[in-house]
C-alpha cells in the first residue's frame, strides 16, 4: 500500500476495534463514543467510518447483527469476533510500543 | 473458522447483492437521522439540522461505492459486465470474430488431434487400481541390451525374492491364435498371463469370473479363457450365455469362464488384446513350444507388471531389486550371470523401456511443433487485435475520461480477446476430434488390431482449455496494454491517424517471428520427407515389387506337422500353377512385420565375449524357393532344395552379418551352430550365406538373421506366410489363391493379406517415417499460410496507414516504381529478418531431432535452401500485392483522403 492513509486506517481500525471491545454498537454510537471518550479530540466522519466497519467485517474481525435500537428503530449493530479479539490485543501492542518509541525519540529531541 | 466466515459474507454479498444493498441503505438512513436527532434535540431547528448532517455526511454515493468495495466481488460483477459488453462487440463485427475464431480453432484443434494422439499413448493410466504403483521391470545380461522378457522362472523367484518392495508381480506374453467357434475359425491377439493378472490390476469382471492365482501353473491343466468386452460384442454378438461355452482355440477346447470390463482393453497402449489364457495353457495351445517353458531359464517370454506395496519408492525398489539380481545371478551362472535388473514406473516406460525414451520425445517434438503452430497463430489474431485497438483508441479515451481505470480496461480488452479465444478453443476441440479420429483410422497394415486414439477424457479437454486461456491472454494483453496507454487528450484531440503511424514496430516484430516460426515448421516438415525418401530408397535387399502376402497357420485348425507339410505342398504346386505367377515360396516371417522368430545360439568356433550371455538371433522357417522368390543373393553354397527335410542332415543358411559376425575372416560354409530352446535341439550345418536384408527396421545396422528349412523346422514355426509373385493384377492374384486354399482347407482363415510394399508401410517400416513426415508438413502448411496471411496483413496496413504519404510522394514527382520498390523494400526487409532467424532457429531445432533422422543431415543444406526460397518467394508475393495497390495510388484521391 505504501500510502500515508495507512496509518490513520489502521488508527482508526484500533479506535473501533476498541471502542467495541465491551459492548456492541451501531456505527452512529461508535463514531459518538470515540468522540466522547477523546474529549472531542477524535471526530470520526462517517465517510471514513463506514466503510472501515466493512472492511473489517469482510476481515473476520468484526461481525454485525441487526438489532432494536433505544428509540425503536433497528440498527446494525457491531460486535468483536474471537479472532479480532485476539487481532485487537496484537495491534493494540503494537500501538503502545509504537507511540512509547515515537514518545522516547521526541523527549530526547527535546533536552 | 476465520476463512468460513468471511466465505459466507462474500457469497451473501454476491448472491444477495441488492438485500446487501438494501440495508447499506438502512445502516446509512439510521445513522442520519440519530444525527439530525441529536443536532435538534442540541437545540437546532429540525430543516437546519437536517440540512447540517447531510453536509457533514458528505457524498453518499461514494460512500456507498467504497464500502460495496470492501466486500470484493466487485471484481465477479464487473467480469459479468465486460463479458456481455465482449459478446457485444464480438457481434458487432461478425466478420472480423469468424477469422480469429476460425484461426484459433485451426490452431487449437492441430494442438487437440496432437495431444489426443500423446495422451492415448503416453498419459492415459491404465485401467488398473493405483495405477501409479504399477511398475515394468527389465534386465541386462552383462552388458548386453536392455530386456523386457524374462523366463517363468525368473519371475517365480524375483516376486517371491523382492515381495518387501513388491506386492505382486504378473508375467503376459503375446501371441496369435486361431479361435473357432460352430466351425467359423478366424484368428485373434491373445495373451497368455499368470493366474494373479486380474487381481494385481484390481478389476472386476463384466460377467463370469477371473483366473485365480493358481490357475495358469500347471501346463494344460486350465483351459479356460477370459474374452475382452470388445472382442465378446463382436466376435460372439455380445452372446449373453458365452460364459460356460466351449470354443476351440488352435482346435484345442477351452472354456470362457469371463468377461472383462468395457474400460479394460488390455496393458498395451496401441495394440487391443482380444482373449486372455492361463499362462501354462501355452504349451497346450502353442503346437512346437518346449514342454520345459515353466522351469527352462533361457525361455523369456514374460514381460512383466509389478505392483509397489504403497509408500515404496522406486528407489526402494531398485535395490530390493540388485539384490535379488546378485543372488540370481550366483545361483544360476548358466543362464543367469551378470544379470542387472531394472524398475521403470509403467507410465514411462511405453511401449517398453528400451524404447519409450524414443516415443517421448517424437511425443515432445510434435507437441512443440503445434504449439509453434498455435503461437503463429496468437501472432496473428494479436496483429489483428492490434490493429482494431487503434480503431478503438477513442473508445478508450472516453473510457478512460469517464473515469474508468487503466486496469478496468486492460481487464475488459483481455475479457473479449480470452472470450474470443475460448469460442476458438470450443471449435478447435471439435476439430482436433475429426484430426484424431483420422489419424486414430490410419491403416497399419499390421495383423494386431490397433487402436490409436480412445476418445476424449478429461485431460484433453484439460489441455484444449488451457490452451485457449492462454493463448486468449497472450493475444489480447499486447493490444490491451497498448490501447489503455493512450492519452486520453491526444486521442480525443486528433483524428485516429496521427496514433497509429510509426507505431508499428510491434506488429512488424510479431510478423517477424512469425516468418521464423514457419520457416522452422518448414525446414523441419522439410527434413521428415528427406528422410521418408531416403528410407524408400533404402536398399533393403529384396525386391518387393509384384508380390502378394498371404499369413496362415494350419494348427488353428488342428493340423499336426505331417498334416501341415502336406498341405503346404499341395498349396504351394497349385497356386505355382496359377497363370502370371512367376515363383512364390513361404516364410515364416516377411520384413517389417510383427511375426518373427529368434533364439540363442551356441556357435562351434565363436568365442562368447566374458560376462555377456548368448547371442540372440533372429530367423525364418523358408521353403526352397525363398531366396530366388524374394531375389536375395546368395554369397556362398546353396539354398535350400526339396531334400532339406526330416532325416536329412539338418542344414541352415546365415546372412552376411551372420557370417562377418561370428565367423570373421573364415569360411562359414560347413560350419555349425544350435539353438537352445526348441523341443529338439539339433546341431545345424551352414550350407550357404545369403546377402543381408533389412528385416527388422530400416535404420539401424543390420543384425545377424538365419533361415532354416521348412520340410525340417516346421515345428519352429506352423504359421507361414505365403508370398506370390506375379504379373497379374494383385486383386486377381489374392481371389484366385483364396480359391485354391479354400478347396484344400475349407476351414483355414487367410488374414493379411496385402501387397508386400504395402505390407512394409507399418509402425517398424515406412509408417513412422511417413506419419512424421505426413504431420510435420500439415503443420508447416498450416505455419506458411498463418505467417503469409501475417506478412499481407501487415504491409497492406502499412500501405493504407501511408495512401496520404505515397500521395505527397507521387504529387512530389515519385515514380510509380520508385514506391513499389519501397513498399517491397519494407517488406523485403521483415521478411529478410524473419529468415535468417527462422534458419539460426531452425537448425537449433533440427539438431535436437537429428536422431529421428535417417539418411539426411540436420543442417542438409538442400533443405534449408529450398525452403528459404520458396518462403521468401511466397513472403514476397504476399507483399508485391499490397505493393502494387499503393502504386496505383491516384494522389489527388490520396492528398484529399481524411
Amino acid at each position: 500500500m505504501g500510502k500515508p492513509t495507512d496509518l490513520v486506517q489502521g488508527t482508526l481500525d484500533l479506535l473501533i476495534l476498541r471502542t467495541i471491545a465491551l459492548e456492541s454498537m451501531h456505527g452512529w454510537g461508535i463514531a459518538q463514543r470515540i468522540q466522547f471518550v477523546s474529549k472531542n479530540a477524535l471526530q470520526v466522519r462517517q465517510g471514513a467510518l463506514y466503510p472501515a466497519l466493512h472492511r473489517l467485517e469482510q476481515q473476520g474481525w468484526i461481525r454485525a447483527e441487526w438489532g432494536d435500537s433505544d428509540n425503536n428503530r433497528r440498527a446494525k449493530y457491531y460486535s468483536l469476533t474471537g479472532a479480532g479479539r485476539k487481532y485487537l490485543k496484537k495491534e493494540q501492542a503494537n500501538w503502545e510500543r509504537l507511540s512509547s518509541a515515537i514518545g522516547l525519540v521526541l523527549e530526547a529531541a527535546e533536552s | 473458522m476465520r476463512w468460513l466466515n468471511k466465505f459466507s459474507l462474500r457469497l451473501r454479498s454476491l448472491f444477495h447483492r441488492r438485500s446487501a444493498d438494501a440495508e447499506l441503505d438502512s445502516e446509512l438512513d439510521f445513522h442520519l437521522q440519530r444525527e439530525i436527532a441529536a443536532k435538534v434535540s442540541a437545540g437546532m431547528p429540525p430543516a437546519e439540522a437536517r440540512q447540517a448532517a447531510l453536509r457533514e455526511f458528505g457524498g453518499v454515493e461514494e460512500l456507498k461505492e467504497e464500502c460495496r468495495d470492501t466486500r470484493r466481488t466487485n471484481y465477479i460483477h464487473d467480469f459479468g459486465q465486460d463479458v456481455r459488453y465482449a459478446l457485444r462487440v464480438l457481434r458487432k463485427s461478425p466478420a472480423f470474430s469468424a477469422i480469429i475464431i476460425l484461426t484459433l480453432a485451426l490452431g487449437i484443434g492441430a494442438n487437440t488431434a496432437i495431444f489426443s494422439l500423446v495422451d492415448s499413448l503416453l498419459l492415459r493410466p491404465l485401467p488398473a487400481q493405483n495405477p501409479s504403483e504399477l511398475t515394468v521391470l527389465a534386465f541386462r545380461q552383462g552388458h548386453g541390451p536392455l530386456l523386457t522378457q524374462f523366463s517363468a522362472a525368473d519371475l517365480r523367484d524375483i516376486r517371491a525374492q523382492a515381495s518387501g518392495a513388491f506386492s505382486d508381480m504378473l508375467g503376459h506374453m503375446l501371441a496369435f491364435d486361431g479361435v473357432s467357434l460352430n466351425g467359423k475359425a478366424d484368428r485373434a491377439l491373445v495373451e497368455y498371463v499368470t493366474g494373479n493378472f486380474f487381481s494385481l490390476l484390481g478389476m472386476k469382471p463384466y460377467a463370469g469370473r477371473f483366473f485365480l492365482p493358481s490357475e495358469g501353473q500347471t501346463p494344460g491343466a486350465d483351459p479356460i479363457t477370459v474374452l475382452t468386452y470388445g472382442y465378446w460384442k463382436s466376435r460372439f454378438a455380445g452372446d449373453p450365455n458365452i460364459v460356460g461355452k466351449r470354443i476351440l482355440i488352435n482346435a484345442h477346447p477351452c472354456t470362457v469362464v469371463g468377461i472383462a470390463p468395457p474400460d479394460f482393453r488390455g496393458l498395451y497402449p496401441a495394440p487391443v488384446t482380444q482373449l486372455y489364457f492361463p499362462f501354462a495353457m501355452v504349451e497346450t495351445f502353442e503346437a512346437g513350444w518346449p514342454k520345459d517353458l515353466l522351469s527352462n531359464r533361457i525361455l523369456q517370454n514374460l514381460y512383466i507388471l509389478a505392483r509397489l506395496r504403497p509408500g515404496v519408492s522406486l528407489a526402494t525398489a531398485q535395490a530390493a531389486l540388485n539384490v535379488v539380481a546378485q543372488r540370481l545371478s550366483a545361483e544360476y551362472p548358466e543362464t543367469n550371470k551378470g544379470m542387472t535388473l531394472n524398475v521403470y514406473a509403467e507410465r514411462f516406460a511405453r511401449p517398453d523401456p528400451s524404447t519409450s525414451s524414443t516415443l517421448i520425445s517424437a511425443a515432445a517434438l510434435f507437441l512443440a511443433l503445434v504449439g509453434l503452430v498455435l503461437l503463429l497463430a496468437c501472432a496473428n489474431i494479436a496483429n489483428l487485435l492490434l490493429v482494431r485497438a487503434t480503431g478503438r483508441t477513442r473508445e478508450m479515451a472516453v473510457r478512460a475520461a469517464l473515469g474508468a481505470a487503466r486496469s478496468r480496461l486492460v481487464r475488459q480488452l483481455l475479457t473479449e480477446s480470452v472470450l474470443l479465444a475460448l469460442l476458438g478453443g470450443v471449435a478447435g476441440l471439435f476439430l482436433g476430434m475429426l484430426a484424431s479420429r483420422s489419424i486414430g483410422s490410419i491403416d497399419l497394415h499390421g495383423p494386431i488390431p490397433i487402436q490409436l486414439v480412445y476418445g476424449f477424457d478429461w485431460r484433453i479437454f484439460v489441455y484444449t482449455f488451457a490452451a485457449a486461456l492462454l493463448t486468449g491472454v497472450i493475444v489480447g494483453l499486447i493490444p490491451a496494454l497498448r490501447a489503455s496507454r493512450t492519452s486520453i487528450s491526444v486521442a480525443l484531440h486528433e483524428s485516429g491517424r496521427a496514433i497509429a503511424g510509426g507505431k508499428n514496430r510491434v506488429r512488424t516484430g510479431l510478423v517477424v517471428l512469425q516468418v521464423a516460426g514457419s520457416l522452422m515448421l518448414l525446414v523441419i516438415a522439410g527434413l521428415f520427407t528427406r528422410s521418408l525418401g531416403a528410407v524408400q530408397h533404402t536398399n533393403l535387399g529384396f525386391d518387393p515389387h509384384n508380390v502378394v502376402d498371404f499369413t496362415m497357420d494350419p494348427s488353428e485348425i488342428g493340423y499336426d506337422e505331417a498334416q501341415g507339410l502336406v498341405f503346404y505342398k499341395s498349396l504351394f504346386d497349385r497356386v505355382r500353377a496359377l497363370p502370371g505367377v512367376q515363383s512364390a515360396s513361404l516364410t515364416s516371417s516377411v520384413p517389417m512385420s510383427n511375426y518373427g522368430n529368434n533364439d540363442y545360439l551356441k556357435i562351434s568356433d565363436y568365442q562368447n565375449p566374458p560376462g555377456q550371455g548368448l547371442p540372440l538371433v533372429a530367423y525364418g522357417v523358408v521353403s526352397p524357393g525363398f531366396f530366388e522368390n524374394m531375389r536375395i543373393p546368395l554369397l556362398r553354397g546353396r539354398s535350400f532344395t526339396e531334400a532339406d527335410q526330416k532325416g536329412a542332415p539338418y542344414v541352415a543358411v546365415v546372412s552376411q552379418a551372420f557370417a562377418e559376425r561370428y565367423w570373421p575372416n573364415q569360411d562359414p560354409i560347413g560350419k555349425h551352430f544350435a539353438k537352445v530352446s526348441g523341443l529338439t535341439n539339433p546341431q545345424y550345418e551352414v550350407v550357404g550365406v545369403a546377402k543381408n536384408c533389412h528385416f527388422n527396421d530400416l535404420t539401424s545396422v543390420i543384425d545377424p538373421y538365419f533361415y532354416l528349412p521348412l520340410g525340417q523346422d516346421y515345428a519352429l514355426s506352423s504359421l507361414q506366410i505365403l508370398q506370390i509373385r506375379s504379373a497379374a493384377p494383385p486383386d486377381i492374384v489374392i481371389r484366385e489363391t483364396q480359391d485354391v486354399v479354400r478347396s484344400l482347407a475349407p476351414d483355414l482363415p487367410l488374414f493379411d493379406i496385402h501387397t508386400m510394399t504395402e505390407s512394409l508401410d507399418t509402425l517398424q517400416g515406412f509408417l513412422l517415417f511417413r506419419l512424421a513426415a505426413g504431420l510435420a508438413a500439415a503443420l508447416g502448411l498450416l505455419g506458411l499460410t498463418l505467417a503469409i496471411v501475417g506478412v499481407y496483413g501487415v504491409i497492406s496496413y502499412s500501405v493504407s496507414q501511408r495512401t496520404h504519404e505515397i500521395g505527397i510522394r507521387m504529387a512530389l514527382g515519385a515514380q510509380r516504381a520508385e514506391v513499389l520498390k519501397m513498399i517491397l523494400g519494407q517488406g523485403f526487409v521483415i521478411v529478410a529478418a524473419g529468415l535468417v532467424l527462422g534458419c539460426l532457429s531452425a537448425f537449433a531445432a533440427a539438431r535436437l531431432i537429428s536422431n529421428m533422422l535417417v539418411g539426411v543431415s540436420a543442417a542438409d543444406p538442400a533443405t534449408y535452401s529450398v525452403v528459404t526460397l520458396i518462403l521468401a518467394l511466397v513472403a514476397l508475393l504476399a507483399c508485391y500485392i499490397p505493393a502494387r495497390r499503393a502504386m496505383r495510388v491516384d494522389p489527388m484521391v490520396a492528398l484529399r483522403y481524411e
